[in-house]
């Protein structure tokens, strides 16, 4: 393994170069232009198609291989090298409620309790299950209801085609299927020959989405950042310009309509900033997902919605704050003999929390200290569950031997382990507001471990419930079998080293607020009017979710529904000159 | 010798760099920019530098003169060894590779195809660069 170099340096000029391009890509580069008549019949495009689509990755694909196969010529530009975007590296669950192969297994979904799930937890403050809309607004309901109606559709007619094949993982509940909803249980489905631990779907489906794309004749090109759309005179969208990897211009026209796929601005640190309700550090998302569409967009009187929320994670803080491009988000917390403890040493929140639900504890705010006290949480293991629960997938901290294990803090006491993990922090204090170890640390980790074992003895966590709820045990990865034990979340930490230990924070898959769409991927303008030819869907626009993760694949799942109702809306489209 | 932190200073360049108008890659650019478009195209799942982790992908240092299919502890997919087990990464296969890896080896976990021929000749420059 490489020595690791101290980041003082780096993050000096990393951050001069982030200014430097922050203030490039803000100002003059992002935008539209609006061609006079006589303008559009001068103008060049380097082609011309019935659809372009922007952005090659969950939201993409779909929506090229929905165009196509309705007849239209179809071009995708893509801003990276590869396809994928953010899904290559997912799990690529997909959530289809009221899905055929639940039907046909005759498990019951049913469209009134879908709604109220996800009013209940999109609209916490206005539900009510006995209102018209549940309590979600009329936009809010309108998109939540095209999800009921498309979703299967989309799904079918990719798998048909032999795009996405599937298979039904029937026994995956909704991440609050304990509320006791009709159809919590069976709406997941998942890309066919992906791993039976359903974690690197995401590989198998941007193979397969890209092969039909490239078999059916969809026009793909990477290396094609799509910076401004282009208006005719009438101010309906006829194409974009995007600037070309290593030097030049593209400019494509598009009859009917332009859809963007392009993600959301997990990358960008001013949008990030000024936008989200919580100050994370960076996530997996795609490394090009830098909102490109909330820039291009702002410049068109479109309403921004939902920028404050976005689908969240516990991320290494590592591996956050260097960028790695390889990161995926913590999906599964690893171990049984395991703790999460704060700076003072104390346990502050069940480990096994579903993670998007997880990745709040790190921005609670301090009112009396002025801080974040949870910014940095210390996941904490033994030797019994590096030997047992390691993995490579979903993003677990405890990780085999021989693999990246670079953000692993190890000591042969606990008293050594916490010198270590000072240490550690104090690499990264210009990021974390100079956050250390208590000098009381050692002394309440023990404390810690020891009420831990108590209660992992019992098999029941009071003081924070681990392992109460399905999705816990959904998630909790592999653990030692213990014969008779009644909560596998839970097992007494070992009185003897060594101990592993790894810091965590706060971090997006991606964010899910932008330009407000109709529920047919219509982007409206200030009037509720769609833009004519301007489409967008999955993170680069508005979600109705609010602050909600509803179950796994509750990503993906819509997005298949939206691409289906843009790309069949943007056929109906009529040719504009 | 780049570590790390270097790694992803470069990161933040290629992202400044392809915004940037500038000439044309081609196999005779310098090192910064053949490192720029490697770590754009590349970065996500491979590591470039001796001695770092594998990703989604194995690790590239001394790629170039290796034979395929033999980076220590990386699990390739059956596809992958079916196709390429053994033979050599020289500039011939690895241009073939880079063209469109799933018709390479149908089945293979790396989705790439590159059919400009100009990127591909720099990719595999920065890759000679790489040992």
């Amino acid at each position: 393994m490489t020595a690791r170099k101290s980041p003082g340096e780096s993050q000096r000029t990393r951050r001069e170069f982030l200014k430097a391009a922050g203030a490039g890509t803000a100002a003059a580069a992002f935008g539209t232009v609006t061609l006079s008549a006589k303008e559009v019949q001068a103008a060049t495009f380097d082609a011309e198609y019935d659809i372009v689509v922007c952005g090659g990755g969950g939201g993409g694909l779909p929506s090229a291989l929905f165009s196509r196969w309705l007849g239209n010529k179809v071009l995708v530009l893509e801003k990276a090298g590869t396809l994928g975007g953010t899904s290559f590296k997912a799990a690529y669950w997909y959530w289809v409620p009221n899905n055929a192969a639940m039907r046909k297994a005759g498990m019951e979904d049913s469209k009134s309790d879908f709604l109220r799930y996800v009013a209940r937890l999109s609209a916490p403050q206005t539900f009510d299950p006995s209102a018209p809309r549940y309590g979600l607004n009329e936009w809010e309901y309108s998109m939540c209801e095209a999800i009921w109606e498309s979703a299967s559709d989309g799904a079918e007619l990719l798998a048909s085609k032999d795009a996405l094949p599937y298979r039904h993982v029937a026994p995956v509940p909704d991440y609050f299927a304990e509320m006791g909803y009709k159809g919590n249980t069976g709406r997941v489905l998942f890309p066919k020959d992906g791993a039976p631990t359903m974690s690197d779907g995401g590989r198998v489906a941007t193979r397969t989405l890209s092969l039909a794309c490239r078999r059916d004749g969809v026009d793909i090109k990477t290396g094609h950042r799509v910076q401004k759309v282009i208006l005719n005179d009438k101010g309906e969208v006829i194409g974009v310009e995007a600037k070309v990897e290593g030097g030049g211009v593209y400019r494509a026209r598009a009859r009917k309509a332009v859809v963007f796929a392009t993600g959301g601005f997990t990358h960008d640190p001013e949008l990030r900033k000024n936008f989200l309700n919580i100050p994370v550090y960076g996530g997996c998302a795609a490394m090009t997902n830098e909102g490109d569409f909330v820039r291009i967009a702002s410049t068109l009187g479109v309403q921004l919605r939902n920028m404050n929320y976005a689908w969240t994670c516990p991320v290494s803080l590592e591996k956050a704050i260097a960028r790695d491009p390889s990161i995926s988000g913590m999906f599964s917390v690893a171990g049984d003999s395991m703790i999460f403890v704060d700076k003072r040493g104390k346990r502050v929140i069940n480990e096994k929390l579903q993670y998007n639900e997880l990745a709040q504890k790190f921005f609670e705010w301090d009112g009396a200290k002025a801080e974040y006290p949870y910014l940095v949480l210390i996941s904490i293991w033994d030797q019994r569950a590096q030997d047992n629960s390691a993995g490579h997938e979903y993003g677990r901290l405890i990780v085999p031997p021989g693999t990246d294990d670079r953000h692993v803090i190890k000591g042969n006491t606990l008293e050594e382990l916490a010198a270590n993990i000072d240490a550690r922090l104090q690499k990264y204090a210009g990021y974390i507001g100079g956050m250390r170890i208590t000098s009381d640390f050692t002394n309440n980790l023990k404390a810690s471990i020891a009420r831990f074992n108590e209660l992992a003895a019992t098999g029941k966590d009071l003081d924070f419930g681990r392992g109460d709820r399905p999705v816990e045990q959904l998630f909790n990865g592999n653990v030692k079998e213990e014969p008779g034990r009644t909560n596998p979340t839970m097992w007494p930490i070992s009185g003897q080293g060594p101990y592993y230990a790894a810091l965590v924070t706060g971090g997006t898959l991606d964010t899910k607020g932008g330009p407000k769409t109709n529920n047919n991927g219509q982007v409206l303008d200030g009037n509720n009017k769609p833009i004519p030819g301007l489409y967008g869907v999955g993170n680069c626009v508005a979600s109705a979710s609010g602050r909600a993760y509803w179950a796994g694949g509750a990503t993906l799942g819509p997005i298949i529904a939206f691409a289906y109702r843009a790309a069949n809306t943007a056929n109906r489209e009529p040719v504009k000159s | 010798m780049k570590r790390f932190p270097h790694h992803t200073l470069l990161a933040s360049a290629a992202t400044l760099a392809v915004l940037a108008p500038g000439p044309r890659v081609s196999a005779a650019d310098d090192p910064v920019a053949l490192r720029a478009l490697a770590v754009s195209h590349c970065s996500q799942c491979h590591t470039f530098e001796k001695g770092e982790p594998h990703g989604q992908g194995p690790n590239l240092w001394g790629l170039v003169g290796r034979a395929a299919g033999s980076a220590p502890g990386y699990p390739y997919s059956e596809g992958f060894m079916t196709a390429l087990k053994g033979k050599l990464w020289d500039t011939a296969l690895l241009d073939r590779w880079l063209a469109d890896t799933l018709s390479v080896a149908p089945g293979n976990q790396m989705i790439y195809f590159q059919d400009d021929p100009a990127k591909r000749a720099a990719l595999i420059k920065f890759f000679e660069s790489q040992r």
